[in-house]
């Protein structure tokens, strides 16, 4: 069987360091909320497709990565996951440099294209404990949802 | 406001005619053929006073289209699986193995059909009545050529071939029409099923295929003809209680998740008549897990009263736990009915095919019926619990591969291995349903 489980290296081009202050200011403010005013959060427990996810900043704060485990196709879950978390992701790339037009909710296909051109995804193979496990399967044998 | 006189009637509502003619149609003179169109009495949503004998609806593929002379800005403006065709998705749908393409009757695996006629009648009599004045109209000109010409009827219950009675579950739209088995899902926006609307994705409207006139309130409609192994579910019926150690009825309720009278398991999972008989317009207010506007719901995360792999779950999982908390957004309209005679089980093989002419509706044939097919029937990832299974009734396994998961309370689930193919898809198509308006256009083209 194929392992449902992909990485997402997600790297995104930071306009300039006024940008870098203003989204270094955003995430701040988003992760530091409790889990249920956390936009990020509360999207992604909606979702249950993804595993982990984090914000790094890298190569001197001129780019911001998303870095995330997920499950399945992300084409065939991107308007769902846009629905989820789309705004989160329209506040993001207002400061990127080659984002896709905003709002990302009207303009899905080329959102998902620019994820797809930004995604490093990793050097092969990918390293999972339980590649055959989704999130879905794991909340369920936890007993949580 | 949705114009209900403009749109296709059958998008909005089910018209319970107990006849109908599915013509599929091949276009031999364009210009003779656009003029046909035009005599064409097709049936909008208008409201019914009273009503009629009979309705007509109409749909084109992309080949159809093309070959009925539109624009190539026009036709390069409708959604690529559309432009694909069935035949060019079966990966997407799962239609493999016995089920491919290559195997399909009427010649429906390859390039060729240009429209299907939808024919519903209140009769056989008008039936008879309205083919031959159809044909008169069509095919007498030389417009256009019959491929074939497939019967549907209701049968006696209003059952499905499996002894199912069928089609409480809808999607509520909102167009002034309501629902005759209201549910307690979202009430679906009109451009979830009709362009020109916002869907029910965020901030979304589906682009309208071009000129306006031509898209604007249209909709989307795969055809699938899907034969039924009669003989193959009443052996396994039959076998329930010896091998699997379950009463035969009870599975059957299990393996859709309805019992054959329509009561579903979520509300009496225990018998089909429950103490308190419920009323026909309850048999779709369901849940399976309860909601901030349903907190009362019986929690069946687990499945134990409906399997998380039945047929109806799988195919709405409603308020469910599902990956991408997508419950109400891939939603279908599903009409159809059904062909060939009553199952006998006198003469379990026949030789005799019978099964559904089915209609699925929606905005976007991919995020719609696409996307149910290929993550709800055929995965198994969206839900726990039911791992490397597919649908027990359309699901894509080869032969003797599908298992079926019962979940119980306080024992293992009773897991039936090598669970038969009950369904075989006989051909499909990828049909566009204009506007009354669209249709005028096309046939008004030079």
């Amino acid at each position: 069987m194929n392992a449902i489980q992909s990485p997402l290296t997600l790297v995104m081009n930071i306009k300039s360091p006024d940008d870098y202050a203003q989204l270094n200011g955003l995430l701040a403010k988003i992760q530091s909320a409790p889990p249920e005013q956390n936009p990020v959060w509360v999207a992604l427990t909606k979702l249950k497709t993804v595993h982990f996810a984090r914000f790094v900043f890298l190569s001197n704060n001129s780019q911001l990565a998303v870095i995330t485990t997920y499950d399945g196709s992300f084409d065939k879950y991107i308007n769902d996951f846009i629905d989820e978390i789309g705004d989160v992701f329209n506040a993001l790339l207002a400061h990127m440099s080659g984002a896709p037009p905003l709002p990302v909710q009207q303009n899905r296909d080329a959102f998902l294209a620019y994820v797809k051109a930004n995604d490093l995804r990793g050097i092969d193979p990918f390293y999972s404990a339980y590649p055959q496990a989704s999130v879905i399967t794991i909340l369920d044998a936890l007993n949580q949802e | 406001m949705v114009p209900l006189g403009d749109v296709q009637g059958l998008i909005l509502r089910s018209y319970g005619m107990d006849c109908a003619a599915f013509f599929l149609l091949r276009v031999e003179d364009a210009p003779v053929a656009r003029r046909t169109l035009g005599r064409l009495s097709i049936t909008p949503g208008t409201l019914w006073d009273q009503k009629p004998d009979s309705g007509i609806n109409v749909g084109f593929t992309f080949a159809g289209l093309t070959a009925l002379g539109l624009s190539l800005a026009s036709l390069g403006s409708f959604p690529q699986e559309f432009v694909s065709d069935a035949f060019g998705r079966c990966a997407e749908v799962g239609d493999i193995g016995p089920c491919s393409a290559d195997h399909w009757d009427y010649g429906l695996g390859k390039p060729g059909l240009h429209a299907l006629l939808l024919l519903f009648t209140q009769n056989d009599a008008i039936r008879d009545a309205q083919t031959a004045l159809l044909r008169q109209t069509l095919l007498g000109v030389g417009g256009w050529s019959e491929i074939a010409m497939l019967p549907g009827d209701v049968l006696p219950g209003s059952t499905a071939h499996f002894g199912y009675r069928d089609g409480f579950s809808q999607p509520t739209i909102d167009c002034g029409l309501g629902n005759p088995f209201p549910d307690t899902q979202p009430v679906a926006p009109p451009g979830e099923f009709l362009l020109g609307y916002p869907s029910q994705f965020d901030q979304l409207t589906y682009a309208v295929p071009v000129p306006d006139e031509l898209g604007r309130n249209g909709s989307f409609m795969v055809l699938r003809i899907l034969e039924q192994d009669c003989a193959a579910f009443d052996a396994l019926l039959a076998q329930s209680q010896q091998r699997y150690g379950i009463d035969g009825e009870l599975l059957a309720a299990k393996i859709v998740g309805r019992w054959r009278n329509g009561v579903p398991l979520t509300l009496s999972p225990d018998s089909d008549s429950p103490v308190q008989p419920l009323q026909a317009t309850e048999l779709n207010q369901y849940d399976y897990a309860p909601t901030a506007a349903n907190p009362g719901v019986f929690d069946d995360r687990r499945g134990y009263r409906c399997p998380i792999g039945s047929h109806m779950r799988r195919a709405n999982p409603r308020s469910a736990t599902i990956a991408g908390n997508g419950g109400s957004r891939h939603r279908i309209v599903r009409r159809g009915v059904p062909f060939g005679p009553p199952y006998d089980p006198a003469h379990p093989n026949d030789g005799i095919q019978r099964g559904l002419l089915g209609l699925f509706i929606g905005v976007s044939i991919k995020d719609q019926f696409e996307f149910l097919m290929s993550e709800w029937m055929n995965g198994s990832t969206f839900a726990p619990r039911i791992e490397g299974t597919t649908d027990p009734i359309v699901g894509n396994s080869s032969a003797g591969e599908n298992k079926f998961v019962i979940p119980r309370e306080n024992a293992a689930p009773i897991v039936l291995s090598e669970f038969p193919r009950l369904v075989t898809t006989r051909g499909a198509a990828y049909t566009f349903l204009p506007s009354l308006t669209g249709l005028r256009f096309i046939a008004g083209l030079s």
